[in-house]
């Protein structure tokens, strides 16, 4: 009997929700934008930075008039960092909530499996996922990434490599499905100037790679690129510097995080250059990110505050809410020929009075490619001295 | 809404006949097998590199995914004849993970990480996406019906007596001159079998299937859905499913009575409130919602 109460209560619940919700919101008709970030999983860290730079964002518009005399209405779901949840949590935001466009898909399993429900219903998808695959997808130009793709990465780190003189490059690098491409793309990049002299994929759970760290140093390299992950290079630079080298070395910044400078000597990670891509560090926009999330905000927040600003801006354009509206606008909105903005809240003021618009983001310029890549952002590199990073080059 | 309902009916029928599947192995014949989101994923390559690569038709596609994860079925059941319980529950969980490694780094095969997209569905794109829905879970709950039917059958005949036999002691049933070790195989591999079927019809469903897709939360969901609607019986197992997908779903409608709340905290409370309900389930029924009948005949004198 209690059982069958509660099941009925639960039921009535779910079945209300909903449509006091609707009608509730029936005379306003707000804009609907749906973010789907990791809450739970493996992204739980970094979603509710996300949506609450989303959150303040629309907030900011809406306070400025919204867009096109609408507001901007936020849905925010959890995608558990799992493509399977993600798959049911963005038919909610499709089927149910009737977004414009779903923002802020994190991991690259989940984009990929959400993506095609984008497509097949002409909603918009906006992504921080990195992986080169995503934007092969038959995508329509439904999906916009702002975040650099392993492709823009190797070829911006390759010539910083080659540009700070190293002529002989050794990889080592942990087995992941993108090492071999990692290291194609970089020995093109090196040609000019240099070049590479092979690579060693190893196991990154093994304790020891004295074995590889002998191959490496047999090919007489002058640099080392160290494609690793925290533990393995850790176990990587120990090892180098009992072995006495004494060349570049390069590595990922997610690896060679402030954990790793403080377990080891000073004297083992001296010269290790960390490279990664940079939000625009110089731009007021941001600034307004430090503001909200704090002042060394992630990547994934300043690119989130990116894809709203894009989002409201391409609805002003286009003159509807439509997802295949935003679709055909969004590259408008960054016109090298418009007036430059860095919110979307001025923006939209000049689109009203008919004039073009130039947006460029906290995460960069974006200004997408065919396929929805951005063209370019910034890098950043740092070199470890006395156990402190130094900045060498935001670029 | 009208679009969302579909979905979720389909994808509560992938969960039901996970369900059936695991209710075989584990319910009947007693095998802790944590592994079952392996041969789901073995179903969803098999049928997806079957069709997009050498473009054969899906129903061909579909049936030689089951057949295939039938086989690996019964060589996982050889291999681990031997252990029982925690030891058994331990290797099957290893071995999702490790057809998970072979997904993600047989580059070949199965393009990695990458994943397989564009998997054909039945009249995908040339009806709308509500209509391919509707089809699509009228597809999989015909197929759970089917299997729940047969399933139900193959529980009452002679075949899952000796299961049950199994199950409760497997040296009694071998000394009834039951060859133990043949039943265990041939019931993991044809619970394996409807693990791959559902693991096959999820693949043209979704049209897009990759490593990532296959962790062990999946088999955490159906292992639920089991116990929390009656191990041992077919109807117990469906009835689990859907219960499990109308919680995970049904919770999602909920964020809007929260309006103080931030969406992280909605999240928590929504992962909160699916763990207290199965709590619940089990602590007013330990048995399941539908228990399986005991078929004994009571010999104690009255």
């Amino acid at each position: 009997m209690t059982l069958r109460t509660t099941r009925r209560a639960a039921l009535l619940g779910a079945i209300a929700a909903p449509a006091i919700l609707r009608t509730g919101l029936a005379q306003s008709a707000p804009i609907k934008l749906g973010t789907l970030t990791p809450q739970t999983g493996g992204g739980g860290p970094y979603g509710p930075l996300m949506i609450k730079m989303a959150q303040t964002v629309v907030g900011d518009i809406n306070a400025a008039g919204g867009v096109l005399g609408r507001k901007i209405e936020l849905v925010s779901e959890d995608d558990q960092t799992n493509p399977d949840a993600g798959v049911r949590a963005a038919r909610k935001l499709i089927d149910v909530d009737r977004v414009s466009a779903i923002i802020g898909t994190w991991a690259s399993g989940v984009t990929s499996a959400v993506a095609p429900l984008c497509w097949e219903n002409k909603v918009m998808l906006f992504t921080v996922s990195g992986a080169d695959s995503i934007t092969k997808l038959p995508h329509q130009g439904y999906i916009i990434r702002t975040q650099p793709n392993s492709f823009l990465q190797t070829t911006r780190f390759g010539q910083h490599i080659a540009e700070a003189g190293a002529k002989r490059v050794f990889s080592l690098a942990a087995q992941t499905p993108f090492a071999v491409d990692v290291y194609t793309r970089l020995t093109e990049v090196m040609k000019p100037k240099g070049e590479t002299v092979g690579q060693v994929i190893y196991d990154a759970s093994k304790s020891t790679f004295r074995s590889e760290i002998d191959q490496a140093l047999k090919a007489k390299p002058d640099a080392l690129f160290l494609n690793a992950y925290t533990p393995d290079l850790t176990v990587l630079l120990r090892e180098l510097f009992r072995a006495g080298y004494e060349g570049k070395k390069y590595t990922l910044a997610y690896a060679a995080n402030a954990k790793l400078l403080e377990s080891l000597p000073a004297e083992v990670v001296e010269g290790l250059v960390s490279m990664a891509p940079s939000p625009d560090i110089d731009s007021p926009a941001f600034k307004k990110v430090q503001s909200v999330v704090g002042a060394d905000p992630d990547p994934y927040s300043c690119q989130v505050h990116d894809h709203v600003n894009l989002a409201a801006l391409a609805i002003a354009k286009a003159g509807s809410d439509a997802g295949s509206a935003i679709h055909g606008a969004v590259r408008a909105v960054g016109n090298p020929a418009g007036t430059k903005v860095h919110r979307a809240v001025e923006g939209l003021k000049l689109l009203a009075a008919g004039k073009e618009v130039n947006f460029e983001g906290a995460s960069g310029p974006c200004k997408f490619t065919g396929i929805g890549d951005i063209e370019n952002c910034k890098f950043r590199f740092e070199v470890a001295e006395k156990g402190k990073y130094r900045l060498l080059s935001v670029s | 809404m009208a679009n969302y309902l579909p979905a979720m009916a389909a994808f509560a029928g992938f969960y039901a006949l996970m369900a059936l599947g695991l209710n075989l192995i584990f319910g009947l014949a007693g095998m802790v097998n944590l592994g079952l989101v392996g041969f789901f994923a073995i179903g969803a390559y098999v049928s997806a590199l079957l069709t997009v690569s050498l473009h054969w038709p899906m129903l061909a596609g579909w049936a030689v995914a089951a057949l295939f994860s039938a086989a690996c079925g019964a060589v996982v059941a050889v291999i681990t004849a031997r252990l029982k319980g925690d030891y058994l529950a331990i290797v099957t969980l290893g071995f999702a993970e490790v057809i998970r490694l072979i997904a993600s780094n047989e580059l070949w095969l199965t393009g990695g990480t990458t994943g397989i997209s564009a998997i054909p569905g039945p009249w995908r794109g040339e009806v709308s996406p509500f209509a391919f829905n509707l089809i699509f879970a009228a597809i999989v709950w015909i197929v759970v019906c089917i299997v729940g039917f047969l399933f139900g059958r193959l529980a009452d005949a002679p075949f899952g007596r000796v299961l049950r036999a199994i199950r409760e002691d497997e040296m009694i049933a071998a000394v009834a001159g039951k060859p133990v070790l043949a039943f265990k195989v041939q019931a993991f591999a044809l619970g394996a079998a409807v693990l791959g079927l559902a693991g096959a019809l999820y693949a043209h469903y979704n049209a897009y299937i990759a490593p990532d897709g296959f962790q062990p939360l999946i088999t955490i969901y159906v292992v639920l859905a089991l116990t929390a609607g009656g191990t041992g019986t077919m109807r117990g197992a469906i009835l689990g499913a859907i219960l499990v997908m109308f919680l995970t779903e049904g919770t999602r409608f909920l964020g809007g009575a929260m309006a103080g709340l931030k969406p992280v905290q909605i999240a928590a409370v929504r992962e909160g409130l699916i763990g207290a309900t199965l709590i619940l389930v089990l602590y007013i029924r330990p048995q399941g919602i539908l228990p399986e009948r005991p078929r004994t005949l009571n010999l104690e004198p009255r």
